[in-house]
């Protein structure tokens, strides 16, 4: 099995698959979105236009829904750094014992299916959900409080979902720490707070940035739980696109959507890899 | 104080954060034990009623058929594809294999409901719609990077001069690889194969665009049954998938390891 002739043979059939019905599929769905569409006849052939393009920027309910994403997975992002941070730390510094089940708890939401975490969330941030009915009943709240089909649900909900990654990332951020760094700044005369502040965030900053651009990326492309929890009416770009794919039958303004969101979470990822690198060539 | 052990407020904080991560999975467990026929906590009298009416229900059934045909046979078909890619790329024989590994890895950075509409209508363009086959494939698709991921970092951790000394013992390629390289990378493979399964039993933006309603997968029924409103039935079949998943794990965590793999 050595040879440029067998290594080709071995990786021909997985390129094979990948070309025919992914990279393919992706190409053929920019013409689509330079057509032009006429409700209830379809797409015009052999029609080409900006259009739809132009739409997601100038039309108002297409901003506000691609500006809605944005704030979600800026929102999901700082949420999920926030909490997570935490635990990660707990699982590195903390007493080795607890670091096993800890992980595992950690890990444990994420290899459950999506469906059914989206539905606990549906169970409990409903009308007359756990979470209403437990704070009407501890006399907090006459009246329940409007917490799906909104911005509260959706940053909730996404946040539970997306953080086991963020944790995952910053504990092996936190674990690439030497430690004799840390003790060298105390004994020289660092505070707690200060060692922390100025020498172990910092030296988990790859870790951050690459925890942040994850949820991000995964945030606004997401489209099970923003359906679930925010329904047919609280759209984000995902669900708009399922919406005009399915229910529309707008294929070519569906497909215009598609390309800006699969472009933003390249060229997301592709500046953030820029960034790092930039950064590790100056250390 | 040079030692930098986490703060008692910091670890309530933290345990209260793993905690949190829990509440949907308990309140869903809780709540499909009701008698009542909407969904509270706590449960009001303990019934199995509602698992009894869900696994009698033939279109439930046939979901659950439907998701485990699916993800078992992507599963293998990812294995296979994504186990002999990686040997080739991990050989460096071939030019480019950098390239290569960025293409094989790209379905996890486009989002999938790209991929999705994508795959609706290039199937739609060839006449291939409705069919399982294209489903399997397209589950191969979303699934082969976590494959080729554990497999390439099992690969790389592993002592060439092993397989080397094999063949100059007389075995050849194959069977120097299936004696010697497939057991050292089998720890890796499992954990692999273990998130290729579960992506695909969980897949939505993916198969919701591809499945006839014949082919419904599991996630796709409770998506979709949830539009209509919440009901004590979804509450146990989620409560099923919770209970499998938690066997799975376990056994995965015994067998490999697992939690080394994430």
């Amino acid at each position: 099995m050595t040879g440029q002739r067998s290594a080709w043979l071995l990786i021909a059939p997985l390129l094979l698959v990948l070309l025919l019905s992914f990279v393919v599929p992706l190409v053929l769905l920019l013409p689509t979105s330079f057509q032009e569409y006429q409700p209830g006849q379809g797409m015009v052939a052999g029609s080409f236009t900006w259009e739809n393009y132009l739409r997601i920027a100038t039309d108002g309910y297409y901003r506000e829904v691609v500006l809605r994403t944005l704030a979600l997975g800026l929102g999901v992002t700082v949420l999920c750094l926030l909490t997570g941070y935490p635990v990660a730390y707990l699982i590195v510094r903390g007493h080795p014992r607890w670091r096993l089940p800890l992980t595992l708890l950690v890990i444990f939401p994420l290899m459950l299916n999506l469906v059914v975490r989206s539905f606990g969330w549906i169970v409990l941030l409903t009308n007359r959900g756990v979470v209403n009915n437990l704070l009407i009943d501890l006399g907090l709240i006459e009246r329940p409080l409007k917490l799906m089909f909104n911005m509260t649900g959706l940053l909730i909900g996404l946040t539970h979902i997306y953080l086991p990654f963020m944790v995952l990332m910053l504990v092996a951020a936190l674990q690439n720490v030497p430690r004799d760094v840390e003790a060298a700044a105390a004994t020289l005369g660092s505070s707690r707070t200060h060692v922390f502040w100025s020498v172990t965030l910092p030296l988990t900053a790859p870790g951050i940035i690459g925890g942040s651009i994850l949820v991000f990326v995964l945030t606004i492309s997401a489209l099970v739980t923003p359906r679930m929890l925010g329904g047919p009416t609280y759209q984000v770009m995902a669900t708009l696109i399922y919406d005009e794919y399915m229910q529309l039958l707008d294929w070519p303004s569906g497909s215009a959507l598609s390309f800006a969101l699969a472009a933003s979470t390249l060229v997301i990822i592709w500046l953030s890899s820029r960034m790092t690198r930039r950064w590790a060539g100056m250390a | 104080m040079s030692d930098m052990k986490p703060t008692l407020p910091i670890s309530i904080v933290a345990l209260l954060v793993v905690a949190f991560l829990q509440v949907p999975v308990l309140v869903v467990v809780l709540t499909s034990f009701s008698e009542t026929s909407y969904l509270t906590i706590p449960p009001q009298g303990w019934t199995l009623k509602w698992f009894a009416e869900v696994l009698s229900d033939p279109v439930y059934i046939r979901a659950i058929r439907n998701s485990l045909i699916l993800a078992v046979s992507s599963t293998l078909l990812s294995l296979a594809l994504g186990v002999a890619a990686a040997y080739a790329l991990f050989r460096k024989a071939i030019p480019g294999s950098e390239a290569i590994t960025a293409l094989l890895m790209a379905p996890l950075i486009v989002p999938s409901v790209v991929i999705g509409v994508a795959m609706l209508q290039y199937v739609t363009l060839v006449g291939l719609r409705g069919s399982f086959l294209v489903l399997i494939v397209a589950h191969v698709v979303i699934t082969v990077p976590y494959i080729l991921r554990s497999a390439l970092a099992s690969l790389s951790g592993l002592d060439v001069s092993v397989e080397e000394a094999a063949r100059v013992l007389g075995a050849d390629g194959f069977t120097a690889f299936r004696l010697v390289t497939l057991p050292l990378i089998k720890p890796g493979l499992v954990a692999g194969a273990l998130f290729a399964f579960v992506t695909s039993m969980e897949n939505v933006p993916v198969t919701i665009f591809l499945a006839s309603a014949r082919q419904t997968t599991l996630p796709i029924l409770i998506f979709s049954s949830v539009e209509m409103g919440v009901n004590p039935g979804v509450a146990a079949i989620s409560t099923l998938l919770i209970v499998a998943t938690v066997i799975v794990l376990l056994l995965a965590e015994r067998w490999t390891g697992f939690h080394k793999f994430v």
